[in-house]
């Protein structure tokens, strides 16, 4: 890989160990893929917040980095902790865990990185199309380069912090054009009614595609809370970064024959939704919110639930970033009177659902339905949001 | 001790180390497949199961699993249990980040079924070099 003057110096050390680390890691990261050098990003995205899912191991590693006075050379933006501070419910959480979870968020925040604690960052600040990102968070991921346009990689959160301090990124893969091209062509002829039914169609073409990028046709609509729905649950199954849908934008027809094509019918789709509801058990959380709900979600929420009443026997949690939040007073206060939770900074899979004393969870996210059995060791319900609401509400 | 082999890879951290090889046929995941506190693989199934880590130099394909891993690696090392160094057939990004961070010596692109369990081995990360010495 071809180096500056300038990345020669940091590579060697002249930076300091924090600097230097995190040239190596691009560098090493960009010679395993076949980049030639190194281009400037406009902004990083850091998973690797929870400590929920990191554990002591990262802190060690984090406690390194911001002793040595390290700082992000552009935006950088937090993927969601495992606690909302402003919300009660967290407080019946070990002392232990509450302290190092806000150890964490402090040892990010001092290298510059903003607290943004949000897997949709998109929301506070969307990227230029165009713009060249050094993104981890596989639903963010898609989302940037396939409803933005902008240009990221799937990172990991290391390589997405090395990215934040350095202020590049290894050239290759989703950087470069020849790699952004649809490599197999999806016929939906399956009826979409809801945004859950294009979450159960990313879930079973992520299968299928692994890390192909797909070029979609026949959807009924691309609105984005469905498109959204559908790339989270894609990158969930699969590793895959982008998707094109609608407008065939391949230019060359011969190309475009020869592709490999995937017909997705009902019973496809059938199978992909029964794989995700594993319990019949009545849930004790519905959880709507994965990724976090934009402005427009949360008024629909809102919009569903008023003059009605959540159950004493279960909970409704709606995830958001305080961001978002904050905009939206007006429908928080709608949601919250009828007696659920607009909870931010976290998520029902990076929290400690089980201390929290959640052994089935209803949810109209793929996403969260395809993990939270492994990753929080609950049951998982899977239902589009107006069942959600009318579950969590029922007489 | 002679050196009975020397294979040529591609360098991904420097530093020269010699130990005794563990060889795996099998993805190892840093992440839950192995001990923090004792540096034990500890992936039912696993080739290496109940096998310690520590000071071997590590031979596997290559990692898995979540990029959490990375900072395992990391740990490990602060704690002493780490390997002496890292071999892989085909690097992956979780062990090439681990071993960047946690400063061990690591070589890829190596036939590693070249290398038998007990070998001792000596790595030379700067050149990507490893030499294999076996018995009188």
């Amino acid at each position: 890989m071809h180096l500056t003057r300038e990345e020669e110096k940091i590579y060697d050390g002249e930076l300091g160990w924090a600097y230097q680390i995190s040239m190596r890691i691009l560098v090493k990261l960009g010679d395993l893929y076949g980049a030639d050098n190194l281009i400037p990003i406009e902004s990083a995205h850091i998973s690797g917040v929870s400590y929920k899912t990191i554990g002591d191991a990262a802190i060690d590693f984090l406690e390194a980095l911001a002793d040595s006075d390290v700082k992000t050379s552009v935006t950088a933006t937090t993927n969601p902790a495992g606690i909302d501070y402003e919300n009660a419910i967290f407080t019946s959480l070990s002392g232990d865990i509450i302290k190092k979870q806000k150890r964490i968020i402090n040892l990010y925040a001092k290298m510059g990185i903003k607290a943004s604690l949000t897997c949709t960052p998109y929301y506070i600040e969307a990227p230029r199309c165009g713009a060249h990102l050094s993104w981890a968070e596989s639903s963010a991921v898609v989302y940037a380069n396939s409803i933005i346009g902008a240009w990221t990689n799937r990172e990991g959160g290391p390589s997405a912090l090395a990215s934040a301090l350095i202020g590049k990124t290894p050239n290759y893969g989703l950087h470069k054009p020849e790699n952004r091209q649809a490599a197999a062509l999806v016929k939906v002829e399956a009826e979409l009614k809801d945004e859950s039914d294009y979450g159960a169609l990313g879930i079973y073409l992520g299968k299928i595609l692994r890390d192909k990028i797909p070029l979609i046709q026949g959807l009924p609509s691309n609105e984005e809370g469905r498109l959204k729905q559908m790339g989270a649950a894609m990158a969930t199954s699969g590793m895959v970064s982008m998707f094109h849908v609608g407008r065939n934008d391949i230019n060359d027809m011969r190309l475009m024959r020869e592709m490999e094509t995937i017909n997705v019918e009902d019973g496809n789709l059938r199978e992909a939704r029964e794989g995700l509801s594993i319990s019949t058990d009545k849930p004790d959380l519905i959880f709507i919110g994965c990724p976090h709900c934009s402005l427009s979600e949360l008024k629909q929420i809102a919009e569903s639930i008023k003059g009605k009443k959540v159950r004493n026997d279960v909970k409704l949690w709606v995830c958001t970033s305080r961001f978002i939040r904050n905009k939206a007073k007006e429908y928080v206060e709608v949601i919250e009177s009828s007696g659920g939770q607009v909870i931010c900074d976290t998520c029902a899979v990076v929290t400690w659902l089980r201390d929290l004393n959640v052994k089935t969870l209803m949810t109209n996210s793929a996403k969260t339905a395809y993990y939270a059995p492994s990753l929080n060791g609950v049951k998982a319900v899977f239902s589009p949001l107006t069942e959600c609401i009318n579950v969590a509400c029922q007489k | 001790m002679i050196s009975a082999l020397t294979l040529k890879g591609r360098p991904i951290v420097p530093g020269k180390v010699r130990g005794t090889a563990l060889v795996s046929t099998k993805p190892i995941s840093f992440l839950g497949g192995i001990d923090v506190n004792t540096g034990t693989i500890i992936e039912r199934d696993h080739d290496l199961y109940g096998k310690s880590i520590k000071d071997v130099i590590l031979c596997f394909p290559h990692g898995r699993g979540s990029t959490v891993g990375s900072f395992v690696l990391y740990r490990l090392a602060k704690s002493g249990l780490a390997p002496k160094a890292i071999i892989n057939s085909i690097a992956d990004p979780v062990v090439v980040v681990g071993a960047i961070i946690a400063n061990i010596p690591m070589v890829d692109k190596i036939n590693i079924e070249m290398i038998t369990n007990g070998d001792v081995i000596e790595v030379e990360g700067e050149e990507g070099i490893v030499r294999v010495f076996r018995g009188e």
